[in-house]
Order: structure tokens, then sequence, then C-alpha cells
């Protein structure tokens, strides 16, 4: 892990630990309800305030905070088109297998590439040291996962561009 | 398997299969850019086949003398009237075949290369008319244009010092689009090694046409299409046996240009694969374990749970 990695990985470990303090909340617009509510949005006092931690203008992620859920949101550096196309399916990918992950979102928020969506069951089935380390090994892996397929596209398309020039000279 | 063969492969062993053991055979098939084939027997006999190639630019081709090139390799298995729905056809005669096993297996081969024959004819041309110019000193020959595909088409121009093939090429999908450009940015730096040097010029060009085909009407002038052009130095073509492997080759560079990038695609997604089930170990270890230790009564019995 670089040194510049390393610092913004602590600052999202710790704020995620410090958010993941979840308690069970029946609504309090429906009766006998007992939703995420930070994806309902139903009464404003149990929102908490939203929080970023940004690397640089192209990486963040987004914490919000409620009584009774989470929701963490990634945005993935994509310096060109070919990373960019490479986040998007690799993206797609996980969230069509959201149900494996539990804690995925099958949607990102707007402008992010993938968010997380941690209830009050989620920490009390799971260790919640262990969910977190699964976030930030997530953060750590995908910028590494998507620079080498884009090393090896490059490599393959060399490869490919090299022979097919050589069969010529034969 | 990174080059694609010229042949085609069901018409070689078809063919082979029939040889060994006449019987009769009725069979329709395909080959690169919607080619159609029908191979079938002659009810009368079932040691006469007739081979029908069906190609979209059967009319350009014919225009650019293919069927002189189809008369000069098949000489007279080439039918003056070919099969309905279909543009071209030879009859072969499984009696009257050459006696000897490697003069067979070639005659097999350029029947497996009718496709690649009709297709040279162009090709052929341009080096012919390159040979004129050079003596000549200057000018271009015409431009052929081959609408091989619907959107897409090949042009060929000779000039006095070279042939220059254009391809056109269209991206339906926004990945291909992207994964194409950095194949072809490949193609035309892969130049600069010193391996290659002799290889043909390539030059790649997004949305604006080269200057050799920009007074053409009816070009397509959106994001997705690029052109891709080959400078053929008579190095390439002086010799008969380099002019036709050069053909053969440069025939298929969509064909490869496509299978690359789809096995590009493919390899992601294997990985892509590997890597999500790496993530759902790591979430994995995140789940408590239920106990599952036996609960009995005082009695003994064992407890169920429903």
């Amino acid at each position: 892990m670089s040194n510049v990695l390393r610092p913004y990985l602590a600052a999202v470990r710790s704020t995620l630990t410090a958010a993941l303090t979840l308690e069970n909340f029946s609504s309090q617009v429906v009766e006998r309800h007992n939703k995420p509510e930070v994806e309902a949005a139903g009464s404003k006092e149990v929102l908490l305030n939203p929080l970023t931690i940004s690397r640089n203008e192209n990486e963040r992620v987004l914490i919000e905070p409620s009584v009774n859920s989470i929701r963490l949101s990634i945005k993935i550096k994509q310096a060109d088109e070919i990373e960019r196309i490479l986040c998007h399916k690799f993206t797609r990918f996980m969230m069509q297998r959201a149900e494996n992950f539990i804690v995925l979102r099958r949607k990102p928020v707007p402008g992010y590439d993938i968010s997380f969506l941690i209830t009050n069951t989620h920490s009390e089935t799971m260790l919640k040291h262990k969910i977190v380390d699964f976030i930030i090994q997530f953060m750590e892996d995908v910028d590494r996962e998507i620079s080498e397929m884009k090393l090896s596209l490059n490599a393959r398309a060399r490869i490919v561009a090299e022979s097919y020039l050589t069969a010529f000279n034969s | 398997m990174i080059l694609l063969e010229p042949h085609n492969v069901i018409i070689q062993t078809t063919l082979a299969d029939k040889i060994l053991k006449p019987s009769s055979v009725d069979v329709q098939f395909v080959d690169y850019d919607g080619v159609r084939f029908h191979l079938s027997t002659t009810p009368e006999r079932k040691t006469l086949l007739l081979l029908s190639m069906h190609i979209r630019c059967w009319d350009e081709l014919v225009q650019y003398g293919a069927l002189d090139v189809l008369r000069r390799e098949y000489g007279s298995l080439l039918q003056p009237q070919s099969e309905p729905d279909y543009n071209v056809s030879l009859a072969i005669d499984l009696e009257q075949l050459p006696a000897s096993n490697e003069d067979r297996e070639s005659f097999i081969m350029s029947v497996a290369l009718f496709k690649r024959n009709a297709l040279a004819a162009p090709f052929e041309h341009a080096f012919t008319s390159q040979k004129g110019l050079d003596s000549a000193g200057a000018g271009t020959g015409d431009l052929m244009q081959i609408h091989y595909r619907d959107e897409e088409a090949i042009y060929i121009q000779a000039s006095h010092d070279r042939v220059t093939v254009i391809f056109s090429t269209v991206f339906r999908d926004e990945t291909d689009r992207i994964y194409g450009k950095v194949f072809l940015q490949e193609f035309v730096d892969a130049r600069r090694q010193p391996s290659i040097q002799t290889a043909p010029q390539v030059l790649y060009s997004n949305r604006d046409p080269p200057l050799e085909i920009r007074h053409l009407p009816n070009l397509r002038n959106t994001d997705d299409t690029g052109y891709v052009t080959f400078v053929l130095f008579p190095r390439h073509f002086t010799n008969p046996a380099t002019a036709s492997a050069t053909i053969s080759h440069i025939q298929l560079f969509r064909d490869y240009l496509h299978y690359h990038i789809k096995c590009s695609k493919a390899y992601m997604h294997s990985r892509m694969r590997h890597r999500v089930a790496e993530f759902q170990k790591v979430l994995n270890r995140a789940k408590t374990e239920v106990a599952t230790t036996e609960k009995k009564t005082a009695s003994g019995r064992t407890l169920v749970s429903r």
C-alpha cells in the first residue's frame, strides 16, 4: 500500500467504525414499519450529518449515517476512457450480485460508482470490525484490479498488433 | 491461436470426408462478413458436389475482375450459371480428382479458399495497376470500393510507389469502441519496433476519413466510425508468393481485430468473476457463526428445530 493511500484508508476506517453505532429503530411515520432511515428519509431528526472524505478530486467516500443504518458511497479513480469503462463493468458486475454481498446496494448514489448500505440487522448478525475490513479491502483492491486489467488490455493489444504485422514479413 | 486462418474449415473437412466416402450431402453454412455457403450433391449423382457462395459485395467484385481470378484458380469447375439465391457456384466431381495425396490436399485447400480468392480480385487489380503506374512514374489508380459489410467497407487505391488499403470500422458497442481504440493505437505504435519495420505502415483516424476517400459521398461521420489505413509497399507484393500471403492476411484484418476484442472482453469477465469471488470470501469472514451444539432433554432425546 502506498504511503498516500494509507491515511486516506485510515480516515475511512475510523469514520466508518465510529458511524457504525446502530440500533433498532422503528419508523416514526408508518406504524409497524422498520426501514433504513437513511434511505427512507421520513424523519429528519434521525439523520446525522453526512461526511465526505476526499483523497483528491476524483476519489472520495461519502458516509451518510442515521440512527439505524449508514450508507457509504465510493467514487473510484478513473483517469481515462479505458479506466472508466473497466470501472463501470466491474461495479456493474458486483452490483448484479448484490444479494450475495449483503451490504451492497444495487444502485450507486448519484455522483458515485458504488454504494453500500449497512443496517442495524447487518451489524447485529455480522462482526462489525470485519464489515469495516471488507470495505477497506474492497477500496484497496478495486484500484489495483482496474489498473491491472488496463495493463493486461494494453499488453494484449501490443501482442496482437505485433503478431499481425510480423506476419507480413514472412 | 493468435492469427486467423484464411480458409474455411467446414469446406475443408466436409470435402475431405466426402472424398473418402461419397454420400449425399446438403449443408448451408456461413463465413465471416455474412458470406453464405451451400454445399450439396445433385440428386442424380452422389459424387458431383455443388458449392455455391453468396457474398454481399459480389457486383463490386465482378467489376474488379473476380470472375477472372476464380476462373484462373478453379478453371472448368466454375459454373457459368450459379445456383439461385447465390452469386457463384463450383461443381466438384469427386471422380476426377488428382490422384496423389498431396495434390488432393492442395486441391481441397484451394476450394476452401473460395471466399478468399473471390475477395482477392481487387487487391490483385491494385497490385498490377501499381506496376503500370510505377513504369509511368507518377499518378494514382482508380479508387476501388468494396462494401463487404452493411456499414463497413474496404477502399483500395494504387499509386505509383504504393497501394493504400483503407478499412472503415464501426463499433456498435461502447466497450468495443474503447477496446478497439486501444488495439488500433497499438497497431500504429507497433511499427516502431525494429523487427517489424518492414511491415506495412498503419494509420488510424477516428471520425475523420483519410484524404484518399474524403470526397466520397455517403461516408458515415459519427463518433463510432474509424478509418484504418494500411500502406503496402512494393516489397509486400512484387513476389507472387508474398503477394498472395499479403492478400490473405490483410483481408482478415477486421475479423482479427474483432476476434481479439471479444477475447479481451471474455478475459476481463473471467478476471472479474475471480475478483468478486475473493471479495465474497472477505465478506463471509464477517458473518458470525451460529453455534450448532446438540440440545438434549433430560431423558436423552434430541431437540430438533423446525
